[in-house]
This record gives structure tokens, C-alpha cells and sequence, in this order.
């Protein structure tokens, strides 16, 4: 029998069916915003606005608590930079695993390459003859990354950007059944979820079974106009709400971060 | 005719209670010894009180532990009144896991290939130049070997690592672990390190009367003349002690029965 939830009603009331995508306009645009338990995937292009659509994505942070971005390519340092230059909530849960492998694995492969090719000098030594365990450095990002997923609470709102760093370590069949384990979570616990993943990361079909997985579909798109650039999502699944497929051409602005433009432009 | 002059190698005196007599003044300096030995014949214990005697005359010591954690080592070899845990502390002598070696090497695979095996013995060699090692103990080479997948690179490794520690002028002994030492047995568990070291020192259990006796024998000593006798080994609290066996072999052995 499937594990069923009890929703205390004055939760209900106060977060409602739907949560907001952190920008308005798209919130008008899906007819009210995401609706919560839903798993939505957005397939990305480099330049297309993505990563600030992520963070954007948090801003709501209906409970700060309750809230967690993970970034695979940011350091806490640019995100709260960000997150200060628009004024969005600065309390919620920041991972950046990103840093966490330049700290845990990269500098220590840096470490054992340096301790190969110069050798060990005396102080070296004296540190190794002194050390008798070896640290536990087994390091699975993936399950961590599903288990902080996973520990979340009901409403919960989390943000993976992106998967791409896992696709390009892990088994893509892994990734995706983790995929499945956040999805049903999310589900279960009526929490909305946001994951990138790059285009050029995945196979056509890893892509089509991480749609199949979603619960909403973005395609994030780059295009050059003239001597400009024209950003766009592409709304190509919509759970239930097939109304909600749209293109929508967007674009950054210092006040609100990424913007639908509500005016068509002349090509 | 007048005999050519005797030319004698200068000698790592062991300090073990009977060894240098058997070695006739001790280990030719910088050989590399192949302790070969059956499990709970005190290869370890041997060792330790190898480094142990060098460390009390001032020689820098250098044990790499891969059998068993060096947490463990420590602790079981401490019951002997001969070790003192201010050896370790003070660095006189160095005990160093491989776990560890490996991990800071990136050595965490589960084999190891031709330029994984290099590094290792620059990782040595530079321990034991750095600190002027003088008396090395590996215990074991076969725990070391088994990641080395090749018998070649098993070799290589074997005769480049002795090789070395040999320049630099550091007695090794290389532990290892055997199922018998019988007659017929073989003194490796490779087949290859009994012929790169420069002497091969047997340890096992022998049976007499009913009752288990370690025992010890040099088989090879390059560089110096030595018993081949099979000696008796007690572990006592104040270390190894090797005694002369008397004649009268193993149970087994109908040849050398009282009133054979």
C-alpha cells in the first residue's frame, strides 16, 4: 500500500496548492505558479539564464527552514552575492558541493600529486608517522545530495542546480533512479523541486526518461537576434494543465531578475 | 703461499639474543632479509625488536606496518618489556600504516599499476633518505604485493625497493607470510622476493613431543657465513631468544628418533 501523508489543514490553508516560481509573471503565465509535489526538471543551455532562474526559484522561501539550494557550480560566496543584489531571502539552506569536491577530493588529489612527484619533505613525514587512521574520504555526492533531498519536511522547496556535475561522474541510470527517489518524495510530501541539468550532459535518452520522470519540463533556450540575445523557456510538459504549454521569451532585469516579456518583439 | 687478506662486511648488529651469534656478527649492512614465516611464528615481534635495538644504539628506524592497523601493532607490542613507547613519540622509531602511505598517494585502487609502483618506492626511499633510516622493517611485503598484480612488477618492485635502501645504506627486512615452512615449501608467497633478497630467514612451528616449538633458521645470508641450524625461538618479555635445537627432530622425522 502506498505511504499516504496527513496534512495539518492550517498548513494547507497557508501554502496552498500552488507555489510561486519566484517571478510573478510566470506565476500569471501557469495559471497561479507550480503546483506543490511537483518535480520540475529544466534542461539548460550555457548562457540561458538558468542558473539565476534557480536562485530565482528559491526566493519565494515560503519557509526559509525549509529551503535548500544546492549548487554543483557556484561558491557560497556568489550565491549570497546574488541573492543580496536582488534582496531575496538570505536564511535559507545554501549546499554548494561544487566547493565541497574542490575541498574534499580535488585538493587531495592535488595533495597526492604533489607528494608523488616532489616527495615527501620532513615535516611530511613526521605528520605520517603520527597519523593512524586513515580519513574517511569516501565521498558519494549523489546519496548525500538524495539524502538532504529526502530529509526534507512537508512544502518543503529545493533547488538542484545542476545535475550536471553528477552526470559526469556517476552513472546516468543512477542519477535518474535517485531522480525517481526525490520525485516520489517530493510528491509524498507536497514539496516543489527544481533540477538543471545541461543539454550536452545527458543522452537523448536520459533526457526522455528524466521527462518522463517530471512532473513540468522547461527548456531553457539561447538564441542570437541581430547582434542580441533572445533568452526563452519552453514550458513542454505541464502535469494535468496541458493550457500551461507556452514559450516564453524572457529577459534579466536589475530589479527583478529574469522577466517574461510581456510585449512580442519585432524580428 | 700467504692467504689473500679477508675482506669482512661491516654488520648491522641485530641485538637479538642469539641472532648475530648465528649471522656470526650480524645482517651485512644495507642486505635486504627476507623473513619468511608461518602465522604466529613472531616475524612481527622480530622485527619490532630489530628496530628496537637499533633505535637504543641511536639508529633511526622505520617500521611500514600493512597487515595489521599500527594502532594495533603498538598496542600488542608494548606487553614486551623491551619496547618503549617513547621510541615511537620521539620518532626514534617511525611506524608508518599503509593505509595511510597509500591514501595520501592516492594509492586508494584496489591494484596497483607500473607508475602506482613507482611512486610507492620513491615514497619509501624518500622516507627513509629523509630521515637517514638505517633499519627498515616491512611488515608485510606479501600484504603489499597482493595489490601488485604482475609477477614482473611484483619483481621489479622487490629489486628496485631493495636496491635502493641498499645505496642508502639501510638494512631491511622484509616480512613474510607464508603456510608452511617445511623443507619442500617455498619461502614466498610469490615465488620472487626469495630471489631478490640477500638472505631469507625461515620461522614456523615445529612439533616435539606433543608440544609446538617456534623455530628460526637462516637459509641465505649473502656477504657473511652463518649457521644453517635450525634454532628454537621463545618470545619472552624481554624478547626474541634464540637457542640451538637440539638434535632430535620432529615427531615425524623417523630418522632422528630417541634410540633410532
Amino acid at each position: 500500500m502506498n505511504k499516504q501523508m496527513k496534512f495539518n489543514p492550517e498548513d494547507e490553508d497557508f501554502f496552498g496548492g500552488v507555489g510561486s516560481f519566484g517571478v510573478p509573471k510566470f506565476d500569471n503565465a501557469m495559471h497561479g505558479g507550480v503546483p506543490r509535489g511537483f518535480l520540475v526538471v529544466g534542461f539548460t543551455e550555457t548562457g540561458s539564464g538558468s542558473e539565476l532562474f534557480a536562485k530565482q526559484f528559491t526566493s519565494p522561501a515560503e519557509e526559509p527552514e525549509n529551503t535548500i539550494l544546492i549548487s554543483t557550480n557556484e561558491s557560497q560566496l556568489e550565491i549570497a552575492r546574488v541573492f543580496k543584489k536582488y534582496n531575496w531571502p538570505t536564511d535559507i539552506a545554501v549546499r554548494t558541493l561544487g566547493e565541497e569536491y574542490n575541498a574534499k577530493v580535488l585538493e587531495k588529489e592535488l595533495l597526492a600529486s604533489r607528494y608523488r612527484l616532489e616527495g615527501f619533505k620532513l615535516p611530511d613525514i613526521q605528520r605520517l608517522a603520527q597519523t593512524r587512521f586513515v580519513d574517511d574520504d569516501t565521498q558519494d555526492f549523489l546519496t548525500e545530495m538524495t539524502n538532504e533531498v529526502m530529509a526534507m519536511g512537508p512544502y518543503f522547496r529545493a533547488v538542484i542546480d545542476s545535475l550536471d556535475f553528477f552526470m559526469q561522474r556517476d552513472d546516468p541510470g543512477r542519477v535518474v533512479a535517485m531522480l525517481r527517489m526525490m520525485q516520489a518524495h517530493t510528491q509524498l510530501y507536497r514539496g516543489i523541486l527544481f533540477i538543471t541539468v545541461s543539454n550536452d550532459t545527458i543522452t537523448p535518452a536520459v533526457k526522455q526518461e528524466m521527462a518522463a520522470i517530471a512532473d513540468m519540463v522547461c527548456d531553457f533556450k539561447v538564441r542570437t537576434i541581430g547582434s542580441d540575445f533572445e533568452t526563452s523557456m519552453i514550458v513542454s510538459k505541464f502535469r494535468n494543465a496541458p493550457e500551461n504549454l507556452s514559450i516564453m521569451v524572457y529577459r534579466v532585469t536589475p530589479e527583478e531578475g529574469i522577466t517574461p516579456e510581456t510585449v512580442e518583439r519585432i524580428a | 703461499m700467504q692467504p689473500a687478506t679477508v675482506y669482512s662486511r661491516d654488520r648491522c648488529i641485530t641485538g637479538i639474543h642469539g641472532m648475530d651469534e648465528i649471522l656470526r656478527g650480524g645482517i651485512p649492512y644495507g642486505s635486504t632479509v627476507l623473513a619468511a614465516g608461518t602465522c604466529g611464528s613472531g616475524k612481527t615481534t622480530l622485527g619490532m625488536e630489530f628496530l628496537v635495538r637499533g633505535a637504543l644504539a641511536g639508529e633511526a628506524c622505520a617500521h611500514f606496518t600493512a597487515t595489521e592497523p599500527s594502532v594495533k601493532l603498538l598496542e600488542n607490542i608494548r606487553q614486551y618489556a623491551f619496547f618503549d613507547m617513547n621510541m615511537i613519540d620521539s620518532g626514534l622509531i617511525n611506524v608508518f600504516d599503509m593505509d595511510v602511505l597509500y591514501s595520501w598517494l592516492g594509492l586508494d585502487k584496489a591494484s596497483f599499476d607500473l607508475e602506482d609502483v613507482h611512486a610507492l618506492i620513491k615514497a619509501i626511499v624518500d622516507i627513509v633518505n629523509t630521515i637517514g633510516v638505517t633499519r627498515l622493517v616491512i611488515d608485510s611485503v606479501t600484504t603489499l604485493c597482493y595489490k601488485i598484480k604482475s609477477e614482473q612488477l611484483i619483481r621489479d618492485f622487490l629489486f628496485t625497493l631493495g636496491k635502493k635502501l641498499a645505496t642508502l645504506g639501510c638494512t631491511t627486512i622484509l616480512i613474510s607470510e607464508i603456510t608452511s615452512a617445511s623443507e619442500n615449501a617455498h619461502w614466498s608467497s610469490f615465488g620472487v622476493e626469495e630471489a631478490i633478497a640477500d638472505g631469507i630467514i625461515v620461522m614456523g612451528d615445529v612439533e616435539r613431543m606433543g608440544h609446538l616449538l617456534r623455530f628460526l633458521q637462516v637459509v641465505k645470508m649473502r656477504g657473511t657465513a652463518h649457521s644453517r641450524a635450525k634454532h628454537s625461538i621463545e618470545l619472552t618479555p624481554l624478547g626474541v631468544m634464540l637457542t640451538p635445537m637440539l638434535k632430535w627432530g620432529a615427531v615425524n622425522d623417523n630418522t632422528s628418533r630417541w634410540g633410532a
